[in-house]
């Protein structure tokens, strides 16, 4: 008995742990209305293992993504692309970069441009071990927020675009650094 | 001594005899009514054996009638799975093709009802997974399309701060030189 109530314990700590990687991106729902293209997915980590039946473990890139998802718990993405600029407000902004305040959560990068827009990617660590991802990238016409619930390797999570029919967006691996030494 | 006595009271009685007789008629039997103890307490017993055997009776009825549903479903389906042609999963043929193909030409048409119907249910399972596989495809898509946004924006965070820190870097060794 005191095994089970220890269990207990425990896998609520875990689970309580595993959702505080979780963002709340309801307060942007209203947008939807005023976008252009609104990109919404929830899937939840029994989604993810649903979904995993899918994948060919004979093809080395969907065996690749398995493997990417398997320890993952939730994986969320709202983006809104909108025909004008101002159609969201900073508040909107700021409903997501609050709960990214929280304790755990760390910002691993952060790009402002006048031009180009912001682009802020913050890891929530467990120890040494991701417990989660955010990134929230605004620019005049777009606004996302993609969220990882659980442990994933952002290495191969980059690695990932440009296959499985991805279409490489041109982002240069080496920096342009060296050009300009030269 | 005159015996009569012993036979018909008659006669000249034995002392010894007549003392018995004295001393025994105390316990002779006197006629006296019936007298029930107020104190006395009936109790009634109720029996419920007749209502245990009516029960019981239901009970293995019941049960006798679950095992001859048991069995004979048991024995309309096994011949069926065993004539099952393998090939038939795959291609989902229509149900008269498939009564064709595993029933003998001398059976009854009432047999062929219970194929047809154990067809459809095999039908509906492979139908059910089927649209499982499809949901599941349809999971994947959408899976797929949050990770892609999510590399995308890995990426591009990657590059952003590629390009604009290090650049920045060059600039003010250039001021320092």
């Amino acid at each position: 008995m005191p095994f089970m109530i220890m269990l207990f314990v425990v896998t609520t700590a875990v689970a309580a742990k595993a959702q505080d990687a979780r963002i709340q991106t309801t307060s942007l729902d209203h947008l939807a209305s005023t976008a252009n293209t609104t990109v919404d997915v929830n899937i939840d980590e029994r989604l993810i293992r649903f979904a995993a039946k899918a994948f060919s473990d004979h093809d080395a890139d969907e065996r690749e993504i398995k493997k990417l998802v398997a320890g993952v718990k939730g994986i969320y993405v709202k983006s809104f692309e909108f025909d004008k600029e101002g159609q969201y407000s900073a508040a909107d902004v700021e409903s997501i970069r609050t709960q990214l305040r929280a304790p755990g959560w760390s910002r691993l990068v952060n790009v402002n441009s006048r031009k180009e827009g912001s682009i802020e990617v913050y890891l929530l660590l467990n120890g040494e071990q991701i417990g989660g991802l955010a990134v929230l990238s605004t620019d005049d016409k777009e606004l996302t927020v993609v969220n990882i619930v659980g442990p994933v390797d952002l290495d191969k999570l980059a690695k990932l675009e440009g296959q499985l029919g991805v279409p490489e967006l041109g982002i240069e691996t080496k920096p342009k650094v060296k050009n300009e030494e030269k | 001594m005159n015996e009569d006595y012993l036979w018909d009271k008659s006669g000249q009685p034995d002392p010894q005899i007549q003392e018995l007789e004295e001393i025994m008629g105390t316990l002779r039997y006197q006629p006296r009514p019936l007298v029930i103890p107020r104190n006395l307490v009936v109790s009634r017993r109720r029996t419920y054996f007749p209502l245990l055997a009516i029960a019981a009776t239901v009970l293995l009825a019941l049960l006798a009638a679950g095992v001859w549903v048991q069995v004979r479903k048991s024995s309309k389906s096994q011949p069926q799975q065993a004539k099952v042609p393998p090939a038939v999963q795959g291609t989902t043929p229509s149900p008269d093709v498939a009564v064709k193909d595993s029933m003998p030409a001398n059976k009854p048409a009432k047999k062929e009802s219970t194929v047809a119907s154990n067809v459809r249910r095999r039908h509906n399972t492979s139908a059910i997974r089927q649209r499982e596989r499809e949901e599941a495809f349809a999971v994947k898509e959408q899976l797929m399309l949050a990770l892609r946004v999510a590399s995308e924006k890995l990426n591009l965070a990657h590059r952003k701060s590629q390009s604009t820190t290090p650049a920045n870097q060059i600039k003010n060794q250039h001021r320092i030189g």
